[in-house]
């Protein structure tokens, strides 16, 4: 096990190194990049703002408890944009031409393979924006011991259920000849579980909380570090967690078998 | 313009128009998807800040104003937010844009026939959402002066866009991606055209600073006159999307000309 995990990382290591290179070449797109970040991070944060220059609270939170969730969701984004967002891309070019043929020959685990290959450097060494309004409005929400040491882990449990949902949904690109509009889809799921599931109601509500649980990746962890007598919906997302590993085993193998090389 | 002349547009526009009906699913994704999730999001979030809270008015705008609005806003972006443009720097940089050169039709003239195919589609697709948001009673009091003012706006919004899209899409004469370009001027456009909320929400100074740039007329400006509520002169606000619209095409002949002397057959 610990060999294995050993030997994964020390491949890691060559995809970041190699993403490093790669991004030290083009200097103005690493550049273009940093802003790009920025201009989001601050849309999303001032559009939160300015709404709460007329309202006292929307549904049970005030400004701060609003505040402290997107900034949680932009250092989800933050981590998921700089690890794991680029490789969704590549997969659909792979699909189209062909190329994910050299990735199934490889000697390591080829969903490993296709989705942490590509790192993005430029969003990476961003990090002062997201991760500095996350600390921000903790303080300003008095969170607790716990909640101060569970927030990191927090935030990575949140990258790895949006990463999973995501994965999902990606394998439709199997079946699909153009793969772009499957991105885009993959891109409105994020977009979907930026806001709290309480602004969601009705059938919207269930539909994206148990059919399809992308609202728990940002309401389920920031919940529980407001209130950690809401653990049941950590609980919640930790089982969406094993059932979309499970649906990805599914599709993966019935992807596998219904891609056709270079002409699917 | 000689009869050659638009049986070349009408021949682009028609392959085209064949060629985006030929991955509906795809179209569906890209295009109509993005704009039907956003509305979706703003539908929620403005029902849970009247409703949870109870408001009545929030800066003039009462629960119905509010989704009003935001269909409106959803009308638009379909008029006017194409995704045309989005491989040219692909062409620009794998040289695909030789075959351009010595085509007897330009490169500006394809791209533009192009979106202009696209465009007519989108006008169907802008009417049927039209009609199934006046069937759920979001959109109300159509005014047939209102529909095509606010039409003929979206149209000049939708030119404005494509000329945009491509003039980044050229700049892939220096840059080895230019989507970082696209996105930022979405983000851009998406905060300060007031797609995300109307512009009375935003501050004052902010408000009166944006007047000075080409965003409210993307989307406020344009949801404003198909409200039939635009306080303004419509023919300024034309004029002045026109300016930019101008600039972007002077800036877009200007960066291929630039750019040419620098492309080689092989691309970039």
């Amino acid at each position: 096990m610990l060999k294995t995990i050993k030997r994964y990382w020390g491949v890691y290591t060559r995809f970041l190194s190699t993403c490093f290179a790669a991004a030290s070449t083009y200097r103005l797109h690493f550049l273009l990049l940093i802003i790009m970040d920025q201009l989001f991070y601050f849309s999303m944060l001032g559009s939160v703002d300015f709404l709460y220059n007329h309202v006292s609270k929307i549904g049970p939170w005030n400004r701060n408890e609003f505040m402290f969730f997107i900034a949680f969701i932009l250092a989800v984004d933050h981590l998921h944009m700089s690890f794991v967002s680029e490789s969704f891309w590549e997969f659909a070019f792979d699909i189209r031409t062909g190329r994910l043929d050299f990735v199934l020959l490889r000697p390591l685990n080829t969903i490993f393979s296709v989705f942490a290959r590509q790192i993005r450097p430029a969003t990476l060494i961003n990090f002062v924006t997201p991760w500095g309004f996350l600390i921000y409005y903790g303080r300003q929400m008095q969170l607790d011991l716990v909640s101060w040491v569970s927030l990191f882990p927090m935030v990575l449990f949140s990258l790895v259920l949006l990463t999973s949902i995501e994965i999902l949904v990606s394998m439709l690109m199997f079946w699909t000849v153009e793969a772009m509009g499957i991105n885009f889809l993959r891109i409105q799921v994020q977009s979907l579980s930026r806001w709290p599931e309480f602004i969601y109601r009705g059938f919207a509500n269930k539909l994206f909380t148990v059919g399809f649980p992308i609202l728990l990746v940002g309401s389920a962890p920031v919940y529980f570090l407001l209130d950690h007598g809401r653990w049941l919906w950590v609980l919640a997302a930790v089982g969406a967690l094993v059932v979309t590993w499970g649906l990805i085993g599914v599709f993966w193998q019935k992807g596998l078998k219904a891609y056709e090389s270079a002409s699917s | 313009m000689s009869v050659a002349e638009i049986g070349k547009w009408a021949a682009t526009i028609k392959i085209s128009w064949n060629k985006l009906l030929s991955y509906k699913l795809n179209l569906l994704l890209l295009v109509i998807g993005p704009s039907v999730v956003f509305f979706f999001v703003k539908y929620s979030l403005w029902t849970a800040i009247f409703q949870l809270e109870g408001i009545e008015q929030l800066q003039g705008y009462n629960l119905p104003d509010m989704l009003k609005y935001q269909g409106w806003t959803l009308i638009v972006a379909l008029l006017g937010q194409g995704y045309n443009s989005m491989n040219l720097a692909e062409d620009i940089r794998l040289g695909r844009i030789s075959a351009f050169l010595v085509y007897p039709f330009g490169f500006w003239s394809f791209q533009t026939a192009s979106f202009i195919a696209f465009e007519c589609l989108q006008l169907f697709t802008a009417g049927i959402t039209l009609g199934a948001l006046f069937t759920l009673q979001i959109v109300t009091d159509l005014s047939l002066v209102a529909l095509v003012a606010g039409l003929l706006f979206s149209i000049l919004v939708s030119f404005f866009w494509y000329q945009t899209s491509y003039l980044i899409g050229l700049m892939a004469f220096w840059l080895e991606e230019t989507w970082v370009l696209r996105v930022m001027f979405l983000t851009i456009s998406q905060f300060f055209s007031g797609a995300v909320m109307p512009l009375e929400v935003y501050p004052e100074y902010l408000q009166k600073l944006l007047m000075w740039t080409p965003f409210p007329y993307l989307t406020y400006a344009p949801v404003k006159i198909f409200m039939g509520e635009y306080r303004g002169d419509i023919w300024q606000g034309a004029g002045i999307l026109s300016f930019w619209l101008g600039v972007a095409v002077l800036l877009s002949l200007a960066v291929w000309r630039r750019g040419l002397r620098l492309y080689t057959a092989a691309g970039m």
